[in-house]
């Protein structure tokens, strides 16, 4: 495998490359905009067959993907900050459909340029799948690593993944490329079931028919529409009226929970082909005898690994839990990890403006709810705005998570 | 493509083959559902259809794949999308057609169709045009025409209905130096046949904007829904086109225009002009179709 | 708290009905809520809409399942909408209908009183609305609402131009409302089953309960010009061996057949009783 120096957003090109996607739709926003270009290059030079529409904005980007997926093509886009609160909607629209397409994120505040996670976290509740990379490496993995958890089955849901902006996207590192014929191995041609066409239209209907719910009470065992099935066009007319649109719903969030899974399942694949795993939902990083754990997503996390050596050596047992599915959510995760810690320190770079704390940190909290014994949970919100994120920063977090545990709920903090 | 006059259609040399179920929940005397059932007859059942936010959806009779566009915008964007994937899975056979309102098209669904458009997308965008928002009550979107009555341009003692004219379309689009643009009406389905079926032929970015009379927010008898599209025809109000690459052609050429107000009595959301109102409309309809018919046979650029 | 149903057709105004009925009970000091049918409301086609009113703030915010008022705004709406259903017992149906309490087909556990709120309408009003005719015979058949206030609601709901002239179509059906009467002796009458058979899948409803009038071919006169067929909005006329075939299940009678053939062939004439 050859080894470049390449900074995230060209990370981002190659794993589209290698993934063989073959429709792009992408508008240009900073700090993306050259992951639009390298894959125009890419797709004029010879080196990826695909149709590549420029267009006007990211609403038509987002669409054009999704009814692009709905005809059969492996589709992909690519965005940051305002460009995917513009797309929102459609966003919704794309999950509703259930179309397989996978979109890079080059997260970024909404009026702010630099890095943080409030526009990924502004999608929290559409329905995709939100993975977050700490290095480039992963972000090309990730990539590759994408299709195969969106196009599975069991799953049919679009996958976003999350890269710093500017710390990743414009940032140059080592990144080892995989060769095309491997990745070809790991990830075939998209391929549906049930392709939407004139000609199968009036079999849909029936299909349809088959799987209309009717009345169910909250007591009748739940019978999913089988993935294939729920991805047609009859999803988006109101068929069936509330019933039918309230069991999708549930329909998805099952897809969501048999997600988890696969996001385990196919980052094992990749590690036993590629070498390189990321530990499925969550990495696991000197947890074995910790006392503390911080918990971070993105590149604070690769941060904290550092911070984390620091303490260890002053014989301070802080761990780190690198959260990278944030959506699916790893309850049962951080479940285990909450029993066995005394104190979990949640960074977040982001916030949902109303309630106490981040969105990671509140979700933690709900997640440990159930245990007997619950470790204490702190929350810092730091990192917003691209604000610099340094390793004493953490060092100094995980060394007052060990002086808080145990103690009354600490109030939540800012660095 | 100048030069060469097509054959012209009688309503016997109308494909007999239905492309629409009968029954849907359209208002009675609707002629968006008309609009669909021709567009749809002409296209044939090898199509898909695109519809947003709009009296369409209703139209759910359509035997062809329908994609309702999750945003409102989105219409031009969805076709794109459609049209390309197609021709990535090697069936550019697929017709690829938009119904669309006119709000999504002239108002909120403009950008992306001007983008669509500029590109040359392969797709055929529909326009059935009811001169408001007329699923959500009649609200007036920019393809309202001058002085009528909606529910958001309403008439009183400071106000007369619309304010402004109705936003040309298709000159619009013709401009983006698209392959083909039509009018065509609902009463004339002959010559909104002949046009579908010509335009099916032709690869790139196609637009037909077809005047569809709504008896509910036009304050319209639903039996006289066709007689008013007529009447819009015959007095200049609406008059039929084509552009083929640049080249402008009449399709309804008559000697003599009918008055206005032929049209314009049988409409409830035109009940309130007064006399001199009606003038200026007779005016400047009467100088609009002067305008064409002085480009008849010409090339807009 | 007292629970009411309205049954009308798209553009019938059962929506403005139950909120000048609503805002009529608020005026009289009680609570109320006036719940528009979901979905969209097209001409000619069934609609209903809810009305609630009791002395202290309403909660429920679901449907109404149990009335104890029906209003019916169209007489031939009970031939194939199961306008009673859920009707509590004791409960009361006010029909506008030409006929007796007999003609209206209904029967059950409840009482049925009528009034011709489309003759009222038509002279008071030159048209068939009859959703203000109707609320006086409402206040009149169940004193659960009085003239006064209605008449004030109107006035806030209406403009000015009309206000007048719909209030003497309220005054008069509260005049003309004939008494409520016990049906429960009375035969059951079974809803018309729709006539057209084919599975539905919201692709093809049968619409025939939208019509009023219906298109009657003379095949005689018929040329087989084909016109009523291709202006059809949607496919419900068919081109057969000499002439032309209605197929009655999907035809919404919005008369266009009949106004666009040239040689007269087709009549739009009422639908039976």
């Amino acid at each position: 495998m050859k080894s470049e120096v390449m900074v995230g957003n060209k990370a981002v090109a190659y794993a589209v490359k290698l993934a063989r996607a073959n429709l792009i739709a992408a508008y240009p926003i900073t700090p993306q905009t050259t992951i639009v270009q390298y894959l125009s290059e890419f797709v004029a030079e010879g080196e990826l067959a695909a149709e590549f529409v420029n267009v006007e904005g990211e609403i038509t980007a987002q669409l054009a993907c999704l009814a692009g997926s709905i005809a059969g093509a492996r589709a992909f886009t690519a965005t940051s900050g305002p460009g995917l609160l513009y797309m929102h909607e459609a966003l919704h629209g794309t999950a509703r459909y259930r179309a397989p397409i996978v979109m890079a994120v080059a997260n970024r505040g909404v009026r702010t340029m630099g890095p943080d996670h409030s526009d990924m976290m502004a999608q929290r509740d559409t329905g995709w799948i939100q993975l977050y990379c700490e290095n480039n490496q992963e972000v090309l993995d990730t990539g590759v690593m994408a299709y195969r958890i969106a196009e599975d089955a069991g799953v049919r849901l679009p996958v976003s993944f999350g890269l710093d902006g500017y710390v990743l996207s414009y940032t140059a590192e080592p990144v080892e490329v995989p060769g095309q014929e491997e990745v070809d191995e790991f990830l075939p041609p998209y391929k549906t079931e049930y392709p939407v066409l004139p000609e199968t239209f009036d079999e849909d209907i029936e299909r349809y028919k088959r799987h209309w719910a009717k009345g169910k009470s909250i007591d009748e065992p739940f019978t999913p529409l089988a993935a294939d099935e729920s991805f047609s066009h009859l999803t988006m007319v109101n068929w069936g009226g509330p019933h039918d649109q309230q069991w999708r719903w549930r329909s998805h969030q099952e897809a969501m929970t048999r997600a988890k899974q696969v996001i385990k399942e196919v980052d094992e694949e990749y590690g036993r082909r590629f070498g390189r795993s990321y530990g499925g939902l969550v990495d696991e990083y000197r947890c074995e005898d910790a006392d503390a754990a911080l918990v971070a997503m993105g590149t604070v996390a690769s941060t904290a690994r550092a911070a984390v050596d620091r303490l260890r050596r002053d014989g301070k047992r802080v761990g780190l839990v690198k959260l990278r599915s944030f959506r699916p959510f790893p309850r049962e995760e951080f479940r285990r990890i909450g029993a066995d810690v005394d104190a979990l320190c949640v960074l977040d770079r982001s916030i949902s403006l109303g309630d106490e704390g981040g969105i990671v940190y509140n979700s933690v909290r709900s997640a440990l709810y159930g245990l007997d014994e619950r470790p204490t949970v702190m929350g810092v919100h730091l990192g917003m705005a691209g604000k610099e994120v340094r390793v004493r920063d953490i060092e100094r977090i995980g060394e007052r998570a060990l002086a808080e545990r145990g103690g009354a709920e600490p109030p939540v903090r800012w660095v | 493509m100048s030069g060469v006059t097509r054959k012209k259609m009688s309503i016997r040399d109308i494909p007999r083959e239905e492309a629409m179920w009968p029954g849907n929940p359209a208002c009675q005397g609707c002629a968006g559902s008309l609009a669909g059932r021709l567009v749809f007859k002409a296209l044939g059942r090898n199509s898909v259809r695109v519809e947003v936010a709009s009296c369409a959806p209703g139209f759910m009779n359509i035997r062809v794949p329908s994609f309702f566009s999750p945003a409102f915008e989105g219409a031009a964007a969805f076709l794109t999308g459609l049209a390309r994937g197609y021709k990535i899975i090697g069936r550019e056979d697929i017709v690829v057609a938009g119904l669309i309102g006119d709000g999504g098209t002239v108002d909120i669904g403009f950008q992306g169709l001007s983008a669509a458009a500029e590109r040359n997308e392969n797709v055929f965008f529909f326009t059935y045009d009811n001169e408001a928002y007329m699923n959500t009550g009649g609200q007036r979107s920019g393809a309202t025409p001058y002085l009528a009555r909606t529910a958001t341009t309403p008439v009183s003692r400071v106000s007369r209905g619309k304010a402004e004219e109705k936003k040309n379309m298709p000159m619009i689009l013709a401009l983006h130096r698209v392959p083909y643009v039509a009018t065509a009406s609902v009463a004339y389905p002959e010559d909104l046949v002949e046009k579908v079926t010509h335009g099916k032929g032709i690869r790139g970015f196609r637009y037909m904007q077809i005047n569809a009379p709504c008896p509910t927010g036009w304050g319209v008898e639903p039996k006289d829904s066709i007689k008013v599209a007529r009447l819009s025809v015959e007095s200049g109000i609406w008059p039929l086109y084509e552009i083929e690459e640049g080249h402008f052609r009449l399709t309804y050429k008559p000697r003599e225009l009918k008055p206005v107000t032929d049209a314009l009595k049988l409409q409830g959301r035109f009940r309130h002009l007064s006399d001199d109102e009606l003038g200026v409309i007779q005016e400047r309809t009467l100088g609009e179709w002067e305008r064409l018919v002085g480009l008849d046979g010409k090339e807009l650029y | 708290m007292i629970e009411i149903r309205f049954h009308g057709r798209g553009g019938q105004g059962a929506v403005t009905g139950v909120r000048v009925l609503a805002s009529a009970m608020h005026l009289g000091g009680r609570y109320s809520q006036a719940i528009p049918q979901y979905g969209t409301e097209r001409r000619g086609a069934p609609v209903v809409a809810f009305c609630r009113v009791d002395d202290t703030r309403i909660r429920e915010r679901d449907l109404v399942h149990e009335p104890d008022i029906i209003v019916v705004l169209d007489p031939q709406l009970s031939r194939s909408v199961d306008v009673a259903r859920g009707l509590k017992d004791g409960g009361l149906a006010l029909v506008n209908h030409p006929g007796s309490y007999r003609d209206t087909g209904l029967s059950g556990n409840f009482k049925v009183a009528t009034v011709d709120a489309t003759k009222i309408a038509l002279e008071t009003l030159g048209r068939p609305i009859t959703n203000t005719a109707i609320l006086g015979a409402f206040a009149r058949a169940t004193s659960i609402v009085e003239m006064r206030h209605l008449e004030e609601a109107l006035r806030g709901e209406l403009p000015a131009r009309i206000v007048e002239s719909n209030i003497a179509a309220m005054r008069k059906a509260y005049e003309g409302v004939s008494e409520a009467v016990d049906v429960s002796k009375l035969p059951k009458r079974v809803v018309a089953v729709k006539e057209s058979q084919e599975p539905l899948i919201s692709y093809s409803r049968d619409v025939s309960d939208w019509r009023v009038h219906r298109p009657v071919v003379d095949r005689g006169a018929c040329v087989g010009c084909q016109r009523c067929w291709i202006y059809c909005p949607e496919t419900a006329i068919s081109v057969v061996e000499g002439g032309v075939e209605v197929n009655y299940a999907y035809c919404k009678g919005c008369g266009i057949c009949a106004e666009e053939c040239l040689v007269g062939a087709i009549k739009m004439e009422l639908e039976e009783e």
